[in-house]
């Protein structure tokens, strides 16, 4: 190697800085204001410097020019780098409105439909121990008493026993709604990440929530207020009992997908699962922000019992429907990946 | 160049040049974090106080407390449950970094490299849950130790590592002062032959020396200066002097022009004015 046929470093720097200079504003610019609000002239400037920098970095690393250039340059060139592959090609898809249609009508329940097995393991983890729960709750209160603190059950047996003739006031539905935001959306989140223990989170934040939520309407019912909590329950049930089915079938899902990778590498496996559930966990999010609402406004009103049954049983067969049946029709031209998924 | 430490990961460019991320650690990414709940239970006790002051302002003008107050409990709620979930996404899934880490210089990549999306924000942030088992992210901490990477669990899934990017300001490059005299010129040989280190480690210590007292430096480049002056063949009474006029010979040894072949094709609206 002969160091005398290369540029010194001090034409090299004097003869690059400019274009140096102009790179390290674009991406401070970029980093700062966004890329979008930059005009035209510096996006179209800025694939160009990146490369002609990233060249400088190659010949300056290969001169073995000194290493405070060379950190300068590296320094550069990721901060550029970070700029010119960002995720802004991505994003702009993701922000479209037809993506976001797309995901409701088609991905989100067909993601559910492709996770048929777990999907129908947490409707058992979680329905099963709510039916037992409610059996025993009804035939033998003091059961309740062994899931739910006797100091929770009783107050509510009152209140559901008083009956819904003065409805809610709206304030009070305001903070009924924050507090199921605020904790049933939370829970379902929980019990989705817990599911990474191969599962054991989500199938005990399944059966757990099952088991209480059983052991309260026994109790209740036995209490002789079975046909308020029923009217009380049947709005929202669809929505938020189901959407906690998902996100614990989702949880179940990825614990399985590090259990039993199949040719995949366990991390590998891992990864491509969690993007492919996750439609499903924003998807039960939304779900329960909707049951929140209802919960809060509708299912306490002072509606008719009957009118509620109604309502209650179309929103099921709405769900139902949705969850089966929704983005079916293109099922078998199977997926367009996302940008990210091709990519990797 | 010596071997990066294994706190940096190299990532590759689809133009071939590699570069290298220091990942955070544990402790930098703690401080960052107990900065972050700062921030935003900070702003959920200040929007509540304020929300509260409100009601109570009404309730004296109204008369009727209940139902603002209640109202307001759930506002309160729905912002808790945004700073329990939202907050760390919604920051990092538009700037890939939270107010904490902007603080503390840190950035959230993927692991090659690339910015994040909002999937891996929601990821990460998601089964942050899981991290935080089973009290003050002890499962996170166990998972950042045995990862390569300093990774939590929410990382390994979602695919990123978080860094400190360095940017490092252009550094003033090394004048020989006072210029050389013509018999120091003379007795340098004309092409000294450094190798990388020798040459990396001259140039540290030419940037520090002024840091150090006199009789330190002396000791510090009679380290260097005897043997490499003996094998150059030259020498100085003053071993720091003899270092830096090697090590400017050696660096200013080469054209000033480029060779042809340097720069294949020219960049597309180039001012070119230098040439």
């Amino acid at each position: 190697m002969s160091l005398a046929s290369t540029l010194t470093e001090k034409a090299f720097v004097e003869r690059r800085r400019a274009e140096w200079e102009e790179l390290d504003a674009l991406t401070r610019a970029a980093a700062s204001k966004g890329l979008r609000r930059l005009d035209t002239e510096s996006i179209v400037r800025l694939p160009p410097l990146y490369r002609s920098v990233c060249a400088d970095l190659a010949a300056a690393q290969a001169a073995r020019y000194s290493a405070p250039l060379v950190d300068y340059l590296r320094g550069l060139t990721a901060a550029a780098h970070g700029v010119v592959y960002g995720p802004h090609a991505a994003t702009r898809e993701d922000r479209d409105r037809a993506r976001l249609r797309h995901a409701w009508l088609v991905a989100f329940p067909r993601a559910v439909r492709r996770r048929k097995p777990e999907m129908l393991l947490a409707t058992a983890l979680f329905f099963v121990p709510l039916a037992l729960g409610l059996a025993l709750a009804s035939r033998d209160p003091a059961f309740a008493f062994r899931v739910v603190p006797e100091a929770m059950l009783r107050p509510l047996a009152e209140a559901y026993a008083k009956g819904f003739e003065g409805g809610r006031e709206a304030g009070e539905g305001a903070l009924m709604a924050g507090f199921y935001v605020y904790n049933n959306v939370g829970i379902a989140l929980r019990c989705f990440a817990l599911g990474l223990f191969g599962g054991i989170g989500s199938a005990f934040y399944l059966v757990q929530n099952g088991l209480s939520i059983g052991a309260i309407l026994g109790y209740v019912a036995s209490q002789g207020a079975g046909a308020n909590v029923g009217s009380f329950i049947v709005g929202h049930g669809s929505l938020e009992l189901g959407a906690i089915v998902l996100a614990g079938g989702s949880g179940l899902s990825l614990g399985w997908s590090f259990v039993a990778p199949g040719d995949l590498p366990r991390l590998v496996s891992l990864q491509r699962r969690a993007r492919e559930v996750l439609v499903i966990v924003g998807g039960a999010s939304v779900m329960l922000l909707m049951a929140a609402a209802i919960e809060a406004f509708w299912s306490a009103s002072s509606v008719a019992s009957e009118v509620k049954l109604v309502v209650g049983a179309t929103l099921f067969v709405l769900v139902l429907a949705y969850i089966l049946l929704a983005g079916r029709s293109d099922d078998d031209a199977g997926d367009v990946p996302s940008k990210e998924e091709a990519r990797r | 160049m010596s071997e990066p430490l294994d706190t940096v990961v190299a990532i590759e460019t689809p133009e071939h040049i590699v570069f290298h991320y220091r990942v955070a650690g544990p402790a930098r990414r703690a401080f960052a974090h107990a900065l972050d709940l700062l921030v935003c239970y900070g702003a959920v006790t200040l929007l509540s106080v304020l929300v509260f002051l409100v009601v109570a302002g009404t309730a004296f003008e109204t008369g009727n407390i209940g139902s603002t107050a209640k109202a307001a409990t759930g506002l309160v709620l729905v912002t808790l449950f945004a700073a329990q979930w939202l907050y760390f996404l919604v920051w990092e899934g538009a700037t890939g970094r939270s107010p904490g880490k902007m603080a503390f210089g840190l950035r959230v990549v993927t692991t090659s490299g690339r910015p994040i999306g909002w999937r891996a924000a929601a990821l990460r942030n998601l089964l942050r849950a899981a991290d935080l088992l089973p009290i003050g992210y002890v499962v996170g901490l166990v998972s950042m130790t045995l990862s390569s990477r300093f990774q939590r669990l929410g990382d390994l899934v979602a695919g990123t590592m978080v860094v400190a990017p360095e940017r490092a300001r252009a550094a003033r490059p090394l004048v020989l002062t006072p210029p050389a005299h013509p018999r120091e010129l003379a007795m340098l040989p004309s092409h000294p032959s450094l190798d990388p280190e020798e040459r990396a480690a001259i140039e540290l210590f030419l940037r520090r020396r002024h840091t150090l007292g006199v009789a330190r430096e002396r000791e510090l480049a009679e380290m260097i200066a005897r043997p490499l002056g003996e094998r150059l063949g030259v020498s100085h009474e003053d071993p720091s002097r003899l270092l830096a006029l090697v090590y400017d010979r050696a660096v200013n040894t080469g054209r000033e022009e480029a060779p042809r072949s340097w720069r294949p094709q020219p960049l597309a609206g180039d001012r070119g004015g230098a040439r």
